[in-house]
């Protein structure tokens, strides 16, 4: 039994990286399982097996496993969404209560009688925009992303005063279709986990297999080399926090239908989280880089740590603090390994470090001073 | 450390043997990182009062040497110090004597010269913590005094010439140390233009009067040959040996530091040829610095930009690719596939590539590998339809690096662990990958070794001669004298003189530039 949910909760990525691996070579497998590529892996099998062992009753059978799923799936919903911007280094502080403005704008013309497919099309709508209205202040008026999208999350909560009063839009027309989009189940997994699925293909795909993507990484390493390079910076960041807003959007829509009403704080709870699994994925599979495959991987981490602890009876506060432990842990453990590659590098920054590289030796230049 | 080790093998120079006790002494210094061994059994010593030049190219363990007197690096074991007679931890442990300027200066541009000085030498402090302003300047003005320097003490020092942040970099350094021990200045022209040099040389005097040696790193011969007294040259991370200035000439350090393999004196011989067409116009070339500077060039020319530190020569390259921002204005054509003029502001879409003036920043991509830094300008031209082809990828990446001779730890090795001559080869192939008619290049060989130079020197003679057409920007006369077969001499953000480089010697070059009447 212990065994088979252990199984449960590693395929999605480990499956996909036996396949490539023995699909290049032995060597190539084994670069791919090091630990310090899938550490998290490796982490997320302990504390599997920890629960199993702590709370052998409740934790290592198929329903946790499934609901550890269901659980997390706007959480991989909202990391998802800020995965393109950090890879062009650009914060999008605004994307929880983007979430939830969406999540409350279906859910109020779902009640006005707005017919399903229109409203929930009104939702993105009004995530673009927003998504929109952060690129135009952070590329286009210059501002910094991590203080301008603070600034417009603020507008965005006034937006949100204003549709809802502060008081939830609950209604019996949200019971209807609405509900369907966050609540239908397949074999016991709810459709937002097929959402993250098909969501985190869409940005491996983009990140690894497109120009856009390299581009896009390119911009967040070096933005002055990408831009010299040719790379239409400032297009890519716009793009990146538009592709935010209608992702955060959708995220806030699909939690409004699970919740079974627009909540005026529903996406707050998921901004930490979802920044808190982005990070960790960037130390995941590709070295820094913020991927779709390694943020899939840090949700399931934070989101088995958590369900555990839970199905444990840990106090309240356990989650919380597991988060925090293994995100400064994850960081500190990449820290370590990057500072580790640059002493050894040292000898060739040195060389790179010449500046001006002065005078090729000549008897004239030395004539010319002396 | 009285007997240094005498090396045979070199044929020019004398060693120096130090008559009085060095202040400083090192013996048997090594220093492994994995893979290499970047400074190999060094002996340096240095006696009061004396300047003492430490050259080398890049790569020969300068940097090495320096920042293991620092400590910044720990030293391999074995190794010997003493300073002032007391033996030190070399690598662990820095003495009271010893002090820095390190080729950043160290210094934080957006405060002022007083702030900067006290930061280094600690802020003169009342009741509860409170600085006392009016002593703290007058502390200021004293340190700065010795160095006759004429500054705002006030004034955020970005607001200072070159000369002056190295000034209070150096004072910064000695404060709190009166007469004595060492000061290691690490390239101190590295930042300085010509014209500001001379005034570096009185400071380094001033120093030496107040009974401080310096230990001078350049790899700048008329420096050494104006200031040092001594030379101690280092090759490949040996020590080759340390000479009396006065016993050695300019070609003799030379072949010291280079070895005898590569000849300093390279040129790469391209013809200008009147007949071929003409591949590259601009016009009312305007910027920051640039004041209305027109040119042409022809296929296969490599044609020379050359000018002080605000002549505009260094963002000429910038702007001709389209990427100096909305400062420049100005028309740029390409005569060859269009009649049509184009403002430089939205020139990128003749795709000039640009090889910029600092690598670092402005042009490798560090977390990026070889092949991804090489691909990144041509990505378009890889596979279709939105997919980026891994085989195209791979192909388009495998022969340009082969092409310019890349070496490295395979195509997949972070860029980080090349070398800057093999990064520079990388950022070139990225220009070349986009198949341009014209190429411009700011400052091609900055901190590249000369063996790695003269290699990009024959690429890129290589390239004009198959009809590319060659910009080249750079502070380094040697660059443009190795390449150009045209130079034109930018004074004020304008072309004040047009050079043919054919039988142009050094001297006549740098007068042009520095518009002297000598």
């Amino acid at each position: 039994m212990s065994v088979k949910t252990e199984e449960r909760v590693v395929t999605p990525t480990e499956h996909r990286d036996t396949r490539r691996g023995t699909s290049r070579g032995a060597s190539r497998l084994v670069s791919i399982l090091a630990f310090d590529k899938i550490g998290a892996v490796y982490v997320l099998l302990a504390i599997v097996v920890v629960f199993s062992l702590w709370v052998p009753e409740t934790f290592p059978n198929v329903t946790t496993a499934k609901q550890i799923f269901n659980a997390n799936a706007v959480t991989g919903l909202a990391a998802l969404s800020v995965t393109i911007p950090l890879a062009a280094r650009v914060f999008d502080l605004s994307f929880a209560l983007n979430m939830t403005l969406c999540g409350v704008a279906v859910a109020h013309f779902v009640v006005d009688g707005v017919p399903l497919v229109p409203a929930v099309a009104l939702g993105v709508l009004i995530g673009l925009v927003v998504g929109l209205i952060n690129a135009t202040v952070v590329v286009g008026m210059k501002i910094d992303s991590f203080i301008g999208t603070l600034a417009t999350g603020s507008l965005i909560q006034a937006l949100i005063t204003l549709v809802t009063n502060d008081t939830p839009i609950s209604d019996v027309k949200l019971a209807g279709g609405f509900s369907k989009i966050g609540q239908t189940t397949v074999g016991g997994i709810t459709l937002p986990v097929f959402y993250v699925a098909v969501v985190a293909a869409g940005i491996w795909y983009l990140l690894e297999h497109t120009a856009t993507g390299r581009r896009l990484y390119a911009v967040g390493f070096n933005p002055d080399a990408a831009r010299l390079a040719g790379v239409k910076v400032a297009r890519l960041q716009f793009l990146a926090l538009v592709s935010s807003g209608v992702l955060a959007g959708a995220a806030g829509i699909v939690l409004a239908s699970i919740l079974g009403g627009g909540s005026p704080t529903a996406g707050t709870p998921y901004l930490l989280p979802g920044f808190a699994a982005v990070f960790l994925g960037a130390t995941q599979l590709k070295n820094g880089r913020f991927n779709a495959g390694g943020t899939l991987i840090a949700v399931l981490l934070l989101g088995t740590g958590t369900t555990g602890l839970g199905l444990a009876n840990a106090p309240q506060w356990s989650g919380a603090l597991f988060v925090g432990v293994v995100l400064i842990a994850a960081l500190t453990v990449t820290g370590l390994q990057r500072r580790t590659t640059l002493a050894a590098r040292a000898p060739a920054l040195d060389e790179g470090s010449g500046g001006n590289a002065g005078e090729a030796p000549s008897d004239s230049g030395a004539n010319v001073s002396a | 450390m009285n007997t240094p080790q005498v090396d045979l093998r070199t044929g020019s120079g004398s060693e120096a043997e130090p008559t009085v006790r060095p202040v400083l002494g090192i013996e048997h210094l090594s220093k492994t990182f994995p893979g290499t061994r970047a400074l190999d059994d060094v002996s340096l010593d240095i006696a009061p009062g004396e300047v003492h030049a430490l050259m080398g190219q890049n790569g020969s363990g300068k940097s090495t040497l320096i920042k293991l007197l620092a400590a910044y690096h720990s030293a391999d074991p074995g190794a010997y110090a003493e300073m002032d007679g007391a033996p030190f931890d070399v690598g662990r442990s820095v003495p009271a004597g010893l002090r820095f300027v390190h080729q950043d200066l160290g210094l934080i541009l957006e405060l002022s010269a007083q702030d900067n000085l006290a930061l280094h030498g600690g802020f003169a402090r009342g009741f509860g913590g409170r600085v006392l302003w009016r002593q703290q300047e007058a502390e200021t003005r004293r340190v700065l005094a010795a160095f006759d320097v004429d500054l705002d003490i006030h004034l955020p020092l970005a607001a200072a010439t070159p000369v002056q942040r190295t000034v209070v970099a150096i004072a910064a350094a000695l404060q709190g140390w009166d007469g004595g021990g060492v000061l290691v200045l690490d390239e101190p022209t590295a930042v300085l233009p010509h014209d500001e040099v001379e005034r570096l040389f009185e400071v380094v005097a001033a120093v030496r009067r107040r009974g401080t040696s310096v230990l001078y790193v350049s790899h700048r011969m008329d420096e050494i040959f104006s200031l040092a007294d001594r030379v101690t040259v280092l090759r490949g991370g040996r020590r080759v040996g340390t000479y009396d200035v006065a016993s050695l000439d300019p070609r003799g350090l030379a072949t010291l530091m280079v070895g005898d393999d590569v000849d300093p004196d390279f040129r790469a011989g391209v013809v200008e040829r009147t007949d071929q067409p003409i591949t590259l116009e601009a016009r009312g070339i305007h910027g920051k610095w640039l004041r209305g500077v027109d040119l042409e060039a022809r296929a296969g020319e490599i044609l020379g930009i050359a000018g002080l530190a605000g002549a505009g020569a260094l963002e000429l390259p910038y702007v001709l690719a389209g990427k100096a921002g909305s400062q420049a204005s100005g028309e740029i054509r390409l005569p060859a596939t269009s009649p049509d003029w184009h403002d430089v502001q939205d020139a990128t879409g003749l795709e000039i590539p640009l090889v910029p003036a600092d690598r670092q920043t402005e042009a490798v991509i560090a977390e990026f590998t070889v092949a991804e830094n090489i691909s990144l300008s041509a990505l378009r031209t890889l596979g279709g339809r939105g997919r980026l082809s891994a085989k195209d990828e791979a192909a388009l990446v495998a022969s340009w690096s082969e092409q310019l001779g890349v070496v490295s730890a395979g195509h997949s090795a972070p860029i980080s662990t090349l070398s800057g001559g093999n990064q520079q080869k990388v950022i070139l192939a990225r220009c070349l990958a986009l198949d341009p008619q014209v190429l411009v290049l700011c400052e091609p060989t900055a901190g590249v070794d000369i063996g790695t130079r003269v290699s990009i020197y024959r690429i890129i003679a290589d390239l004009a001669a198959t009809g590319l057409t060659v910009i080249v920007a750079s502070s380094d006369e040697g660059d443009l004298l190795a390449l150009c077969t045209r130079i034109l001499v930018l004074r004020d953000g304008v072309v004040a003189e047009q050079l043919a480089a054919d039988e142009l010697s050094k001297s006549v070059l740098i007068r042009a530039i520095e518009g002297a009447e000598q």
